[in-house]
């Protein structure tokens, strides 16, 4: 019998992996030198940047569409696929005009209508394209390779709009993609960047392949994070999806990997001392922890309420649960702002200086806190979250406010988090996540720190105060109004506690020795980055 | 579909009929008593958690996270500081919570639909098509979904546990019924007129007791295992409360430079899990030698 | 026979009809919303909305589940909400690894486990049989993860004996395909040895007390011929059965050991549609599963009339 039983058995596999194997293409032992298998923080579910706004999708999104303008490490904008703008006296009218031989990956060139046509998708998604669509006249080609924008009153910011990191980011498409409806995936991912995306490789949850456009034509200035050339050194980039921490660090020392983006802290040390990994701070904007509470909503409805809990937190117990022992890893944030950037402001921030658990209790005595639980909502697949709320329950408890702890998943806090009803009805009083630094630097892609109400992000915090400056940032003529703003910002973000930031992270990075060119940014940079 | 499950076989069963009788029953089966003394000792351990030399297991410093076992922390102290030995030790109550209301209420439960399925006719198709199906989803990915749809508490692990573990003991007890219904006393019994009560009462419960007492303790081993998958995926009990599952979970990326973290609770849940084997194996050859080596 | 198969197969589509209406109900009660992780972080409470009426996740229960019916009695599991790719792909793609790492759990188990359980059979009472014993109990009680880690880190990181992760097709060689899986057939084959020795073990000791085997014995046959020729293909109704009931542990045992060794299979797609409330996925998988489940006991059910012509439907 177990003959017969292994035969029907190892008949039926030899089907499956023929038909499997079509699937997977195998890899010649020569390609696999010119092959970088990378880590990345998550898996690649979905591949619409417009459509999907998660970070890992971003990334990837950067090696196969091209921007019009990219960020430098002084979040200037340069110009990247335009060749040269003028605005016009009034700033009312811009004119674009696209570098010449820019081709698609199916080989088509890059026309004025697809880049129109791809701002217009852009524009319905995001935050600050939907500012410039309010007061938008026209946007269309000139020829096939330039186009206007006419707008009804200036806007300063257009060329950062343009050339921003924050999802979603103004990709270019081919008109017949970008016509696909913004709140619908499309389907074809055909780009202008520097690598091809190899859909026939994609294994969700797995695995994901980007080949090397040949066609692409880089800038000829130098590489500083998305502005200037993007020269691809490597035939293939695979990334390799391990869910598992451990198993990820097992595979880099093997070197069966070569490039881990986001290795867990604690394990740093192994790698540190491995003679063949170099890890380096990756992200260099870092992180900022949150959790906020429910404006709407018993007992946090209650600004004293609001006011004990940042009174009675300490961030350094938050940030070592995420980072563990490593000091250069974390700093206290008393504001919402990205330390190390040119707008950080530490105004009005005191009450998020130091623990002081006798003041908390005074102010929850005061609020007439009578003992609603607190729904705190605490994903346990993400390990920031899971880590942050078990320090959450602590905190709470010390104060004396009432704890429902529920702990869940990524999925059901996006779902549970949109609930207006109260906590005891499918509500919520408090969940907690966190905000790239690269998001936060200023309020412009930073939907957390808005204060508007009802179309304010979960929690709708309503602090007038708060929106005003927001609104004189937009309107801000130089730096120094610009950071005048945002002191007043912050001072009025802390005394009515938008959120709770626990304080400001980095992360490492981590690769093999014979890997060059690996740089500190927002997001993983693959130009410029050879295997040896 | 398939033969019912059979409880697992094990042991001892012909090695001790080799050996002369007229032993103490301990003697007998050593599974029993070796078994036994080790699920006391857990069950002591869960009972006197506080007194045993144990902090608060919730309590966080991060001044002293990843400490490896030393005379302050006996087996040392995970991500958060928190002491892994009172976590290990307190976790004892949940693992054996889940472990034994997953036993008890599957056999119930179990019982009630395996003897309205044996002795109600025309619903048998039925429920036995519905067993069959939730048969046949793999209990994790049952609970897991389970999990999912409600939220992480200890209660809802024993829930969704519960309701992936009910078909083996229905299956089991409808078995039993239907071979019992053959026997002739029994069908004498039907005969006379004995309402159905009675005869679960008198004859097939007295039956059904002893595979149904040692599948109940595989259920419980199961559970228990199961438990700790679901913890160290991140479908079980809320974090904060110490489970074993939780500690190796929140370990297991530390695999490599903290091992500690994995061990202690891996030990002991060992431990319990391989108690609750020996001594379900012990029951059995005990309490039903025919059942012992009828598989 | 022929009448028992068919009758066999017809009382599997009720079976299979509850699972998807289980399966479907569940999920649909669940309170997780894939819209809001499409939409990701920065997302307005509008936009979420938006995306939810574009999957259609707005619309009766009803509709959704005969939909969803009909479609997969055409053999159309539905496309992915977050892939955008037909289920049936995403399911192709996985199905070679976890097939592959259940047969070879499989064929490992059987071809160590059955002479494990013949030699304790065999040496009744000895040390050997103890050692065994004693394995299959401890094989029961050991979480698959911790063994998981324990081999990675003996044989794959210290030794260096074969790869750490991952999954090479059986397509670029047998032997790449073989190093990538020894490590997690052993770890998930762990518990199903220790059932299957345990099982093989019991028989055969029953089995050799039985007269034929004392005649034979007595007749002068080898040792060897009585265990492996007539005893062994007594115990293989029980082994057999206990395969089929096992199938269903070893499917959720891969969900572990998938991820533990970052096998891109069947177990991590569902545990990954699960935790992003990937429907069509979930719902397709869990079906699968289910199938095949049903399908290796009907198959055990047949061995059944093939190795005990005792046993006739």
């Amino acid at each position: 019998m177990d003959r017969r039983n292994f035969l029907k058995t190892a008949a039926g596999t030899g089907v499956l992996a023929a038909t499997g194997g079509l699937a997977m293409p195998a890899l010649s032992q020569g390609a696999a030198a010119k092959t970088l298998r990378f880590v990345p923080q998550a898996n690649l579910a979905n591949f619409d940047p417009i459509w999907g706004t998660q970070y890992v999708v971003r990334n990837a999104a950067a090696l196969v569409w091209d921007t019009l303008y990219g960020i430098d490490s002084k979040f200037q904008p340069q110009r990247q696929m335009v060749e040269g703008e003028e605005v016009s006296a009034d700033g009312l009218t811009w004119t674009f005009k696209l570098r010449s031989g820019l081709k698609f990956h199916d080989g088509t060139p890059v026309l004025a209508k697809d880049v129109v046509q791809s701002l217009k998708r852009w524009q319905a998604r995001d935050p600050m394209g939907l500012m410039i669509k309010a007061i938008e006249n026209d946007l269309s080609a000139v020829d096939d390779r330039s186009w206007t924008w006419k707008l009804k009153q200036p806007f300063p910011k257009m060329l950062l709009a343009l050339a921003k990191n924050n999802a979603p980011c103004s990709f270019i498409m081919p008109e017949r993609i970008a016509k696909t409806d913004p709140f619908t995936q499309i389907t074809e991912y055909v780009g202008s960047g520097p690598m091809k995306f190899a859909r026939n490789e994609w294994v969700p949850g797995a695995k994901a392949v980007f080949e090397k456009f040949a066609d692409y034509v880089p800038r000829s200035e130098k590489a500083d994070w998305l502005a200037g050339g993007k020269n691809i050194l490597v035939d293939r980039v695979e990334w390799v999806i391990i869910p598992d921490a451990a198993t990820a660090a097992a595979a880099l020392q093997s070197g069966e990997v070569d490039w881990w983006e986001t290795p867990l802290s604690d394990l740093v040390p192994v790698l540190k001392a491995h003679k063949d990994i170099n890890v380096d701070i990756g992200d260099p904007l870092g992180n900022i922890g949150a959790f906020r509470m429910n404006h709407l909503h018993p007992p946090f409805n209650n600004l004293k309420v609001r006011q004990a809990v940042l009174t009675a937190m300490n961030q350094e117990d938050f940030m070592r649960s995420i980072v563990g022992d490593d000091d250069k890893l974390w700093k206290p944030l008393p504001g919402f702002f990205t330390p190390g950037t040119p707008l950080y402001t530490e105004a009005g921030g005191d009450m998020l200086k130091m623990k002081n658990v006798a003041a908390a209790k005074k102010l929850i005595a005061e609020s007439g806190y009578n003992g609603e639980p607190v729904v705190c909502v605490v994903a346990q697949d993400m390990s920031a979250t899971k880590s942050m709320g078990d320090v959450t329950a602590e905190l709470l408890k010390s104060i004396g406010l009432k704890v429902d702890f529920v702990a869940t998943d990524w999925g059901t806090v996006g779902a549970r988090r949109a609930q207006k009803t109260p906590p005891g009805q499918g509500g919520w009083s408090m969940f907690h996540t966190w905000h790239a630094g690269a998001d936060c630097i200023n309020p412009s892609s930073y939907t957390a720190i808005r204060a508007n109400g009802d179309k304010a992000w979960f929690g709708w915090p309503d602090v007038p105060a708060v929106e005003a400056e927001v609104t004189n940032w937009f309107n801000a003529k130089d730096q120094a109004e610009e950071k005048a703003a945002m002191d007043r910002l912050n001072k009025a973000a802390v005394e009515n506690v938008v959120y709770a930031p626990t304080g400001f992270y980095l992360g490492y990075q981590a690769w093999r020795k014979n890997v060059t060119g690996v740089t500190s940014g927002p997001l993983p940079f693959f130009w410029n980055v050879a295997k040896g | 579909m398939t033969a019912p499950a059979a409880p697992l076989p094990l042991a001892d069963e012909i090695g001790a009929a080799a050996k002369p009788p007229r032993r103490s029953y301990l003697r007998k089966h050593p599974s029993v008593a070796i078994g036994g003394f080790l699920l006391l000792l857990m069950i002591f351990i869960a009972v006197f958690a506080p007194l045993l030399f144990t902090v608060d297991p919730t309590a966080i410093a991060t001044s002293r996270r990843t400490r490896v076992p030393s005379e302050l922390y006996w087996f040392g102290t995970d991500m958060l500081g928190r002491d892994i030995y009172s976590r290990v030790v307190y976790g004892a109550r949940v693992s054996l919570i889940v472990g034994f209301s997953v036993a008890i209420l599957s056999s119930v439960i179990g019982l009630a639909i395996g003897l309205f399925s044996g002795f109600v006719r025309w619903a048998d198709g039925i429920v036995m098509r519905v067993i069959d199906g939730m048969m046949s989803i793999p209990p994790i990915l049952l609970a897991i979904a389970l999990m999912a749809l409600t939220r992480g508490s200890v209660g809802n692990v024993i829930l969704a546990i519960t309701v992936a573990e009910i078909p083996r003991v229905a299956r089991l007890v409808r078995s039993v019924v239907l071979s019992l219904r053959e026997q002739p006393y029994v069908e004498a019994a039907i005969s006379n007129g004995a309402r159905v009560p009675r005869i679960i009462i008198k004859h097939i419960l007295p039956n059904t007791i002893a595979p149904m007492t040692v599948q109940a303790t595989y259920i419980c081993a199961s559970a228990m295992i199961i438990e700790a998958i679901l913890s160290f995926i991140g479908a079980g009990v809320p974090p904060a409360t110490p489970s074993w599952g939780n500690i190796m979970a929140e370990g297991r990326a530390l695999w490599q430079v903290r091992p500690h973290i994995v061990f202690f609770p891996a030990l002991f849940l060992s431990i319990t899990v391989l108690a609750v084997n020996l001594l379900g194996d012990g029951l059995r050859d005990s309490l039903d030698p025919r059942l012992a080596k009828s598989i | 026979m022929l009448a028992f198969i068919v009758r066999r197969i017809i009382t599997t589509i009720p079976v299979m009809a509850f699972v998807a209406l289980f399966v479907f109900s569940l999920l649909y009660i669940a309170p997780g919303d894939p819209a809001a992780v499409i939409a990701g972080d920065q997302a307005s409470p509008a936009d979420v909305e938006r995306i939810r009426q574009s999957l259609g996740l707005d619309r009766p229960y009803l509709v959704r589940f005969g939909e969803w019916f009909f479609r997969v009695l055409q053999g159309d599991l539905g496309t992915s909400i977050f892939t955008s790719l037909p289920v049936t792909q995403l399911i192709a793609q996985r199905i070679e690894p976890t097939l592959s790492l259940m047969v070879l759990t499989l064929i490992l188990a059987v071809s160590i486990a059955v002479p494990l359980g013949v030699i304790a059979a065999w040496k009744a009472g000895t040390w050997v049989d103890r050692a065994v014993v004693g394995f299959a109990v401890f094989g029961f009680s050991v979480p698959v993860f911790v063994i998981g880690y324990l081999l990675a880190y003996v044989f794959a990181l210290k030794l260096d004996w074969v790869p750490v992760q991952g999954y090479t097709p059986i397509a670029q060689g047998i032997w790449p395909w073989f190093k990538n899986l020894i490590l997690p057939s052993i770890t998930l084959g762990t518990v199903y040895i220790a059932l299957i020795a345990r099982i093989t073990r019991a028989t055969m000791l029953e089995v050799l007390q039985q007269d034929y085997v004392r005649t034979a014995q007595a007749k002068g046959v080898s040792n060897r011929d009585v265990l492996f020729l007539h005893s062994l293909k007594n115990a293989a109704v029980p082994v057999v059965t206990i395969i089929g009931i096992g199938v269903a542990l070893l499917i959720g045992g891969a969900v572990v050991t998938e991820s533990v060794f970052a096998i891109p299979g069947l177990g991590r797609l569902t545990l990954d549609a699960i935790l992003r409330r990937d429907y069509p996925v979930i719902q397709g998988v869990v079906l699968i599963f289910s199938f095949v489940y049903v399908l290796v006991n009907l198959a055990v059910d047949l061995i059944y009339t093939l190795v005990d012509p005792r046993i006739r439907y």
